[in-house]
């Protein structure tokens, strides 16, 4: 949380975070290396370059894949949260390699002073219009823009200026980024390139990373469709002590949207499901140290009212809630944000 | 996420998955055969000698 902009909000956990992950990056590039090095040593400096053209490629790749796969995995299972905590590090240090890859691309063709070939190959319109044969190096620039793009505008900053809806929005713009990026491989190594490695490395990669996106995403239909509205409009959520404590039931409005509804021992009450950071799904989190904890970045509010502790300023649309005939009925139309209207239940 | 998000989600994976399960399946069908091997090529140079 914060109450003003700093470039980067160290703490030890982001720290040992970005440490593991550097490490990694580096041994991957360095083991890569090494063996292809060792299967096909290389003749020129051109040869070595291609060397590492290929190993920040496929680093980025991997990377890519993973960070596409942590936030559905974190949907799944509770065990995945730490990994999206610090998500926005990985996005840029993916981008940073990627732009690696890129930049030893032209310092290749530099090395075999073939500069024109790369411009030729890059504006030649008609191959445009084929399929194989396709340009596959602009699938891999655009890809590379939108990386750019998500890092550059990934500071709280860009979150707080363009609001969460249209920030989220413009993130999601990282899965076409993916697409392109397969079919950079596809079209390019891949078709020139016998292993099976490659092909394997695509599959696999780009169907766990779609296949868990859909699964998750058709997981909460369930939420919406079963809406169930009291002769009044409100909406039931069931016996007070079927709410686990210290956590939520998340219900849907009629209009879609959806809501939180917290107990903590006596005390329930129910806020947006949207954290006013990002976006992030409130109802998933647990209430620590008396106030509802947003699984991604542990972002506070009180359930009384919706608020962040002091000295934070954000604060989350409330519902009224009441107890009858024992079942907890949420009144679907928002309070303004900060409005206090949770109710002790005996 | 939003409702709105959460939409656009379940619209985007499926759509994106199969275009680019077709677009691989095409480069992978459709590229072009392996280099024939270096005994093939020095074939001809030997009949010119």
């Amino acid at each position: 949380m914060s109450v003003g902009f700093r470039a980067v909000q160290w703490n030890r956990d982001k720290l040992i975070y970005d440490a593991i992950l550097i490490a990694a990056v580096a041994v991957f590039l360095t083991a890569f290396t090494l063996i292809y090095w060792r299967l096909h040593p290389p003749k020129s400096t051109a040869d070595a370059i291609d060397i590492w053209i290929r190993a920040t490629g496929t680093a980025a790749f991997l990377m890519l894949t993973v960070i596409l796969s942590i936030g559905p995995l974190a949907r799944l299972s509770l065990r995945f949260l730490p990994l999206l905590y610090n998500r926005r590090h990985f996005g840029v240090l993916t981008f940073l390699v990627a732009a690696t890859h890129a930049w030893l691309m032209v310092e290749w063709f530099m090395e075999l002073n073939a500069v024109p070939d790369l411009i030729a190959e890059m504006t030649n319109m008609e191959s445009y219009g084929k399929f194989i044969g396709f340009p596959f190096k602009a699938l891999g620039l655009a890809a590379l823009l939108v990386l750019f793009l998500m890092a550059a505008t990934s500071h709280d900053f860009w979150l707080a200026f363009l609001r969460p809806p249209v920030w989220k929005a413009l993130h999601m713009a990282l899965y076409i980024a993916y697409g392109l990026v397969v079919m950079h491989v596809a079209l390019g190594i891949m078709q020139y390139e016998r292993t099976l490695l490659i092909p394997l490395m695509l599959i696999l990669g780009f169907g766990i990373v779609a296949g868990l996106h859909v699964i998750t995403g058709s997981r909460g239909l369930h939420i919406e469709r079963g809406v169930a509205l009291t002769p009044e409009g409100w909406i039931a959520a069931g016996p007070p002590l079927s709410i686990p404590d210290k956590a939520a039931r998340i219900v849907a409005a009629p209009g879609g949207e959806r809501i939180a509804v917290f107990r903590d021992g006596n005390e329930v009450g129910a806020v947006t499901n949207l954290c006013a950071h990002q976006n992030g799904p409130l109802g998933e989190g647990r209430i620590i140290d008396g106030c509802i904890t947003c699984p991604w970045h542990g972002y506070q509010y009180r359930l009384a009212d919706g608020c962040a502790p002091p000295p934070f300023t954000e604060r989350l649309a409330t519902y009224r809630v009441r107890l009858r005939d024992g079942i907890i009925e949420v009144d679907p139309r928002p309070l303004p944000p900060g409005t206090p209207a949770a109710i002790k239940i005996a | 996420m939003t409702r709105s998000h959460r939409v656009m989600h379940r619209l985007i994976w499926p759509a994106l998955a199969l275009i680019v399960a077709l677009g691989f399946t095409l480069a992978l069908v459709k590229r072009p055969p392996p280099d024939p091997p270096p005994a093939a090529e020095q074939k001809p140079a030997e009949q010119r000698s």
